[in-house]
């Protein structure tokens, strides 16, 4: 085949030729299934339970030798700003979907939460706590992208361990929550459909915090090899928008999940 | 500078979106070959109506809900979103790739993935006879395994999800100078369109089913009305999906047609502006429609009647186009090629189909027939055999680009007549029973439908053989195929301006591009300057 001239001046665009890394993170995701019908389905629970983790170590490595390829050959378009966006589109109709199902159940029982919801349901104290780390860790990641914008790296790093820590805050009092109701309060998904829907809304929130932060510390990698600056900050510009996108929906989950059946509840 | 790969690993680990739209198009075709052999079991258990031909009640349970999701999912939406948008749309905006070639293949092996499971659902114990639809709480506490469907929608989501990112970002971003949002061919904004849909409402989809998945392992009690939970919530979820994915089909579909009808007819395609417009209003709309599957579920009275007003102003940008392709016609100078047959053929299938479909959207009359056989007669005029018979069309009209040979049109010709002759009868005796109020998916009928069906079956092997020889045309002519020349059909179209099959790198440079791709009849009679 000839050898074809890259061309154009508008967004040149580099081609990638061969990559490992889609098929073995397609590898990855394929096995997770796999595992879970292993245990649930086909009732070998052991064999599931290890192909499980094989799928995740297979996923993992999958996701790092991407990210690892993409930085090392430099190629930063920009382009994933758009992409970002564009993803967090999708997210939003899968809260959607979530959330107008919340609402349906909530709009057609008559008494929410359901009359055998344990005392002290929805732990509106903690809710609070959390809330404002959340909301804090979305200025300091602004600060943190500031920082970057005008080249200060000592800035940027110190801004971006912060939101991490905050982050980490907010998911370690999330399971701190979910014990107590499960173990104090004996308040489960079984409960009812409060419970229900308490659990399976935090828990998809909490799945999108876990996501940001793992984005945060790829960013911290990236930031120690040199591998960001200020002409390269695609990557923390995602983190970011896909940070403050979790921090809204958040807000969204304290609202509704929280504070409406607390005051209905107190009626 | 590089050379291409070649080899085995050039297929394997490529990142080339035309490698990719190869191997989704084999792919897809592979699983509408299984949706076929699915069909024709049925149609055979059809033979005598009253007792059992080949198959029990059971596997034919098993046997319509893979040919459903085997149709939708694993062949229509990916045949289009997959082959043709990889392939096409970076020759169509002038691109050297997707934006995001990566994530590209990505997409493509988790698609590879969910027709795993797919498979595995149709043979392994446990297997699926829920329909495509999954309906609790048959799904929950019935025999199959829900895993298998929910898992393959969750891989799938996520290839569709991902290529939708990609796709719209390629779109929005990648366009060469000069080319315009009004000069897009419009199969580009049909997958535009297409990709918006799936963008939004397959993570409803994939919430819904995860729900279904935690209602059966984990006891939470969303779909389960003896614990205060709701089945009509899955309908809502479902449909808000499900129905729109006729759009995802749908949309490429018009463009498609469009650009076939323009090129054999050597003349601008009439309304262009009206025609993106109809399809974004189609991406919006479609949205509005989701309730009229739950009509006689028990929903609020005032939900139905405003989603029976948004389902039937979808005719309204729908007639918008059928009648711009009318017009686009009128004083043409048509040649009846083998694709342009298959849009023609396209056209009196999907009125037949958008008539009915029409009729079905109305409360009233849609309570006679709700879930019987009138129903399965009207999609598989508008959406399933339409659709599926132009998706050819698509692969005869691209097929001398892609493959770098020629077809044997004598064959395709063929082929089409028989297909279509098969079609148009195939499922009419269905509206009938349907209107009698015989319900769909039973395994067995009353014996006065006898002979109705009879025909419905005779005339479907007929659909069955007509695209088979339509298969066989594509692996024939693709090894043994004369050579095609760049631009066989004399096409103003940016992907016809390259050689057959496209380089490596597609364009040697970015094009600047002056025109848009209807515009025939110009003294100058190209589009495309290379500066």
């Amino acid at each position: 085949m000839e050898n074809v001239m890259h061309g154009g001046t508008k967004a040149v665009h580099h081609q990638v030729e061969l990559s490992v890394w889609p098929l073995i993170t397609a590898v990855g995701a394929f096995l997770i299934p796999i595992s879970f019908m292993t245990a649930f389905s086909w009732g070998l629970s052991s064999v599931g339970l290890v192909l499980a983790g094989v799928a995740v170590v297979v996923l993992i490595v999958g996701l790092f030798g991407w990210l690892n390829e993409v930085h090392a050959k430099k190629e930063d378009a920009g382009l994933s700003k758009l992409a970002i966006i564009v993803f967090i589109v999708s997210e939003v109709a899968l809260f959607g979907g979530l959330f107008g199902g919340y609402l349906y159940a909530m709009l057609f029982t008559d008494l929410w939460p359901p009359a055998n919801t344990p005392e002290g349901v929805p732990p509106i104290g903690l809710a609070v706590l959390m809330t404002i780390f959340l909301l804090s860790s979305s200025f300091t990641i602004h600060n943190a992208e500031e920082k970057l914008a005008h080249g200060d790296m000592g800035g940027f790093k110190g801004w971006l361990v912060m939101t991490t820590i905050l982050g980490a805050l907010f998911m370690a009092f999330m399971a701190y929550e979910w014990h107590e109701l499960i173990a104090e309060k004996n308040f489960t998904v079984r409960t009812n459909e409060y419970g229900t829907f308490f659990y399976t809304i935090t828990g998809f929130h909490g799945s999108h915090v876990i996501v940001g932060l793992l984005m945060q510390i790829f960013c911290m990698i990236l930031a120690a090899g040199a591998k960001i600056g200020k002409n390269r900050q695609t990557m923390v510009k995602v983190t970011g928008l896909y940070w403050h996108f979790v921090d809204i929906v958040w807000l969204l989950v304290v609202s509704l999940i929280y504070v409406v059946p607390y005051l209905k509840a107190g009626q | 500078m590089s050379t291409q790969p070649t080899g085995f690993k050039s297929w394997l680990l490529t990142t080339d979106h035309k490698k990719i739209g190869v191997m989704y198009l084999v792919t897809s075709l592979v699983f509408f070959v299984v949706g076929l052999l699915l069909a024709f079991i049925m149609r055979t258990e059809q033979l005598d109506i009253t007792k059992k031909v080949i198959i029990d009640a059971d596997l034919y349970n098993t046997a319509f809900t893979i040919h459903g999701a085997a149709m939708v999912l694993f062949w229509m939406i990916p045949v289009l979103l997959g082959f043709l948008a990889n392939y096409m749309i970076p020759l169509m905006i002038g691109a050297h790739d997707v934006a995001f070639p990566r994530l590209n293949a990505l997409s493509f092996w988790l698609y590879v993935g969910a027709g795993l499971i797919a498979v595995m659902a149709l043979i392994l114990p446990g297997r699926l006879d829920t329909g495509w639809t999954g309906y609790p709480p048959y799904s929950i506490v019935g025999p199959a395994n829900t895993a298998f469907y929910v898992f393959a929608v969750h891989l799938l989501g996520a290839s569709s999800i991902a290529g939708a990112v990609n796709f719209i970002t390629t779109i929005i971003t990648l366009r060469a100078p000069g080319m315009t949002w009004g000069r897009l061919n419009l199969t580009v904004w049909g997958l535009f369109g297409g990709f918006i849909i799936q963008l939004v409402g397959v993570p409803v989809l994939a919430a819904a089913v995860t729900l279904l998945l935690f209602d059966k392992y984990l006891g939470t009690s969303f779909y389960d009305g003896t614990k205060g939970g709701s089945p009509i919530l899955y309908e809502h979820l479902f449909w808000f999906y499900a129905h729109p994915a006729v759009y995802v089909v749908a949309l490429p579909v018009f463009g498609i047609v469009s650009d076939i009808i323009s090129t054999f007819s050597r003349k601008r395609i009439y309304g262009y502006t009206s025609m993106a417009i109809a399809i974004m209003i189609i991406t919006v709309v479609g949205f509005e429609t989701w309730v009229h599957h739950l009509y006689v579920a028990g929903t609020l009275n005032w939900t139905r009647v405003v989603f029976m007003w948004g389902t039937i102003a979808i005719g309204v940008p729908t007639g918008i186009k059928t009648f711009n392709w009318l017009a686009t016609l009128h004083k043409g100078s048509i040649d009846l090629k083998t694709p342009m047959l298959h849009a023609l053929g396209f056209i009196s299938l999907f009125t037949i189909g958008g008539v009915t479909g029409i009729a079905n959207g109305l409360l009233g009359f849609d309570i006679q027939v709700h879930d019987t056989h009138w129903v399965v007669a009207h999609f598989h005029y508008v959406l399933a055999i339409s659709m599926s018979m132009l998706c050819m069309g698509a692969i005869y009209y691209w097929f001398p680009k892609f493959t770098g040979k020629m077809y044997n049109e004598k064959l395709g010709k063929t082929a089409f007549w028989i297909t279509l002759i098969g079609a148009m009868i195939a499922f009419l005796p269905q509206f009938h029973l349907g209107y009698d109020g015989i319900p769909r998916r039973y395994w067995k009928l009353p014996s006065q439908y006898a002979g109705e069906m009879r025909i419905a079956v005779i005339f479907s092997y007929i659909t069955i053989a007509g695209f088979l020889m339509t298969l066989y045309n594509f692996v024939h002519s693709a090894i043994k195929g004369e050579k095609a020349p760049a631009n066989p059909w004399n096409s103003l179209s940016l992907e016809w301006q390259i050689p057959s099959p496209p380089p490596f790198y597609n364009f040697e440079q970015i094009p600047t591009i002056t025109d848009g791709p209807y515009e025939y009849g110009k003294p100058a009679d190209t589009t495309v300057k290379a500066h």
